[in-house]
């Protein structure tokens, strides 16, 4: 309840901030639309040679395409900009201050700064999703949108889990801003289905780096191709890596104090 | 002159020494950008029974390794930096020095190549095999893609600042520069190979300097080009390069007026 | 009471960083090579604090004192020893000591930069769990101290350095600690904000009898807040005692002060000790001090009726913390 009551703190004081900069605001959402437009562009190239890619019809690719930018907006809104301030505060030493105050570190690191311009990603998403369900025409059931939301619920935590462990990094080596680069390159990987790539790839993108899953199997929920075990793993896998990044974090954070010396 | 380029080569070594792991990582994992298209015309041409036009698997690879190539050592990303050394007011101490501002992203730019060209190898390897790549060029072909790919390396380069030079008029240029990025993603040969660029867009392609930048020296250094085709396209990049040094010229000296002008 | 606030036995810490050479050579050798040494920032000292007491902790840069109060404030586990801070062990960070404390630092900021202070002291009560009348009360009373009138809403980003400090003792102060540490609180500002900071943290300590414990490169800071201090030097304590002691502890030497009838202007007594003021008929020499007895004797005996006045004093205690933050200490006996 009172970590509910400062998120809503946080995201205050963050529109207020936001709110001076409107000009800002403006052309950063006409740089989301412009990359939303090319990328569904780029689709529709591919699919001028095919009618189907690994299996995956025109429609089901953009509803793949809508839960990637939903899945890279909501990391853009809520996760990223934290754990970017995280690192700056490390090199800083300002770190030191919020590991002064008495409550859940990882809270008070992880979910402090939000860049709520990217709420317009989100709705990109949302618009390219529902534009592919349109044409995909099948009758939308209500378990499959059940099913859609778990997945897509347990890709997003998939996501914090992944940038949590990054950033834990920064414990040890002060400068990994580029860590987050790593996210980026693999998030990017996200934009077509993980089956078509490669077995190395396809292996790290449902592994160590799960952004594959975190992508491919909520689109997979509403498109008609996910069986139900698919989902049942993906529930234990989420829950398995969160309780992992935790205990990374507590080692990072034991590390950095000098408590392992 | 080139005092001052050693000077600025060493202390762009040591800085770049300084985050060597992060560069290695960070160019390590930029190689997987353009895997993921690579991934998705295997995927396509496999639907159609092994190839899309003229492209088998083995082309498509050799054209994304060569790609990868290129994008490394011709990219710049100088715009999104200009803008922060304008908003932050560090262009100003830059402009009191006797040495032209862009001399110091020539070296930042050739810096961060050489220091991150080794992080390349084991990605692109690992992909020749697993695809298989087809590289078919004759020893011309080699030699000729050098001067293609320092053209392409420099229409990007001057491309890049007069995009840049905007800064001097608007505080937010990084969204012009997403703009221009995500044209250019189009059209020099990233999302599709520009011969398979549907109808126009190929002909549009071939008008706009983007293609110039990366998609012909990649088809130059996979030996996809007739001698005389390789001609005619690095006379395009010699026109693009002109037109972009002329255009820098009259951006870059307007813009600094409006700088002064504005007395920031 | 009555208690101890602070306890600290054989605290000890131990640091390893890598070494780095200059040249393009060395640059690239440590590309795929670091050497590391370890290095003794904190060497094993004990001292204690009483409820109240404002004490000020010297010595010159990277003599230990960050690193003791980070480890007092539970941000650093020692490499051995023990300490108690409010009866809790600092680096098991629990919130109820966390909760006690504050740790302001003059050279960082918690403050964000681009919203007024007042947004931040709200996000402070949530996380520190102030209720609203506390919180009211804290913050009118640091308001009125700090005298910080209209500086709570304005954007951070739009008060200058001194301003700054002042809504960051706020910020640092809100949940009212019972254990203040300061590290270099007034660093980087100009004399009058120095002397408003100095004020503010003695009225601080005095209406609310919370514990300061204080590193400052400003002697006056030390000299008009603490009557007790600490000196530190390569990580090993050297004095712990009252401020007033320090010069005799820390200087080699002391002053001679001879006032003569006839006046002594002409006079050289430079034979006898170092001259360090001449003034009417009045001369002060500097003396080592195991010669000081037989420097006087001499000087009675030679001068015998022509002396007026004749006597012993430390140097001034400018001198002594001067010498400290020089780092030009006599080796430790501690």
């Amino acid at each position: 309840m009172r970590y509910l009551r400062l998120l809503a703190l946080f995201v205050r004081t963050e529109l207020q901030f936001e709110l001076a900069y409107r000009v800002n605001f403006l052309a950063e959402l006409l740089s989301l639309v412009i990359i939303v437009v090319t990328s569904v562009a780029a689709v529709l190239i591919l699919f001028a040679y095919t009618q189907t890619m690994n299996g995956w019809s025109f429609p089901a690719m953009l509803v793949l395409l809508g839960v990637f930018y939903i899945v890279q907006g909501v990391g853009e809104l809520a996760f990223t900009p934290s754990f970017q301030q995280f690192m700056e505060q490390v090199r800083l030493g300002t770190l030191d201050f919020v590991l002064l105050k008495p409550a859940s570190s990882q809270f008070l690191v992880s979910l402090r700064y939000f860049k709520l311009s990217n709420v317009a990603q989100v709705a990109l998403g949302v618009i390219v999703t529902a534009l592919g369900l349109a044409r995909l025409g099948d009758e939308l059931t209500l378990i499959a949108l059940g099913e859609f939301a778990v997945a897509l619920f347990c890709g997003l935590v998939l996501v914090y889990v992944l940038l949590l462990s990054l950033s834990t990094l920064a414990f040890w080596f002060v400068r990994v801003e580029n860590l987050l680069a790593v996210y980026e390159a693999f998030l990017d990987a996200g934009r077509f289905p993980v089956d078509i790539y490669p077995g190395w790839l396809r292996l790290t993108m449902s592994t160590v780096i799960p952004i594959g899953i975190a992508i491919t199997v909520p689109a997979q929920a509403v498109a008609g191709r996910l069986e139900a075990l698919g989902l049942g793993l993906m529930v234990v896998v989420t829950i398995a890596a969160w309780a992992f990044a935790r205990w990374f974090w507590r080692v990072g954070l034991r590390s950095y104090t000098g408590a392992s010396a | 002159m080139i005092g001052a380029y050693r000077a600025l080569f060493v202390a762009g070594f040591q800085n770049a020494s300084q985050y060597r792991v992060q560069l290695f990582l960070y160019v390590f994992f930029s190689v997987l950008r353009p895997i993921i298209f690579l991934a998705a015309w295997v995927a396509v041409a496999q639907a159609r029974g092994g190839s899309v036009g003229t492209f088998g698997v083995a082309d498509f690879a050799a054209y994304y390794i060569a790609l990868t190539i290129v994008l490394h050592l011709a990219l710049a990303w100088d715009a999104y930096e200009f803008e922060f050394l304008v908003r932050q007011g560090r262009l100003s101490p830059l402009l009191l020095r006797p040495l032209h501002p862009i001399h110091y992203a020539v070296v930042n730019n050739i810096v961060w190549k050489l220091f991150t060209i080794a992080a390349l190898v084991p990605v692109l390897a690992l992909t020749a095999i697993t695809f298989g790549a087809r590289f078919q060029g004759e020893p011309w072909h080699y030699a000729l893609f050098v001067p293609s790919l320092v053209l392409g390396a420099a229409i990007r380069f001057l491309f890049g600042w007069i995009v840049a030079t905007a800064a001097f008029w608007i505080t937010r240029v990084s969204s012009v520069s997403t703009f221009f990025d995500r044209i250019q993603f189009i059209f020099s040969g990233q999302i599709a190979p520009l011969a398979l660029l549907p109808g126009a867009l190929q002909v549009i392609a071939y008008a706009m300097p983007f293609a110039y930048m990366f998609g012909v020296p990649v088809d130059i250094l996979r030996g996809a080009t007739t001698f005389e085709q390789t001609l005619l396209l690095l006379a395009g990049q010699g026109f693009w390069l002109a037109v972009c040094y002329l255009a820098l010229q009259v951006a870059w000296s307007r813009g600094l007026r409006q700088y002064s002008g504005v007395g920031a | 009471m009555g208690e101890p606030v602070v306890e600290v036995a054989d605290l000890m810490k131990t640091f390893r960083v890598s070494e780095r050479e200059e040249g393009l050579g060395a640059t690239v050798r440590s590309v795929f090579r670091r050497r590391y040494r370890d290095v003794q920032a904190v060497a094993g000292i004990s001292f204690g604090i009483e409820p109240g007491e404002v004490v000020g902790f010297l010595g010159p840069n990277g003599a230990g004192k960050t690193t003791t109060l980070k480890m007092l404030s539970g941000l650093l586990f020692p490499t051995s020893g023990r300490a108690t801070v409010l009866g809790h062990v600092p680096w098991r960070r629990e919130d109820r000591f966390l909760s006690r404390i504050a740790l302001l630092m003059g050279n960082r900021t918690q403050l964000v930069w681009d919203i007024p202070a007042a947004d931040s002291l709200r996000v402070l009560q949530e996380i520190y769990r102030i209720g609203e009348t506390d919180y009211r009360r804290a913050r009118d009373e640091l308001v009125d101290l700090l005298d910080l009138g209209p500086l709570l809403n304005k954007p951070v980003r739009n008060l200058s350095l001194g301003e700054r400090m002042k809504v960051e003792f706020a910020a640092g102060l809100i949940h009212s600690p019972q254990v203040a540490f300061l590290d270099e609180p007034t660093i980087g500002l100009d004399v009058s904000m120095q002397a408003r900071i100095r004020r503010f943290v003695a009225e601080y300590n005095r209406r609310t009898g919370a514990t300061v414990l204080l590193t400052s490169h400003y002697m006056d800071d030390v000299v008009a807040l603490c009557r007790r201090v600490l000196v530190i030097h390569h990580g090993k304590l050297l004095y712990d005692g009252a401020l007033a002691g320090l010069a005799e502890r820390m200087t080699p030497y002391k002053l001679i002060v001879a006032t003569l009838h006839d006046g002594a202007a002409h006079e050289d007594l430079g034979a006898y000790g170092a001259i360090v003021a001449r003034e009417e008929g009045r001369v002060t020499l500097r003396v080592p001090r195991e010669n000081v007895a037989e420097r006087t004797a001499r000087l009675v005996g030679d001068l015998g009726d022509r002396l007026a006045d004749l006597s012993v004093e430390d140097p001034p205690i400018e001198e002594a913390v001067d010498r400290i933050f020089s780092g030009e200490l006599p080796v430790a006996t501690a």
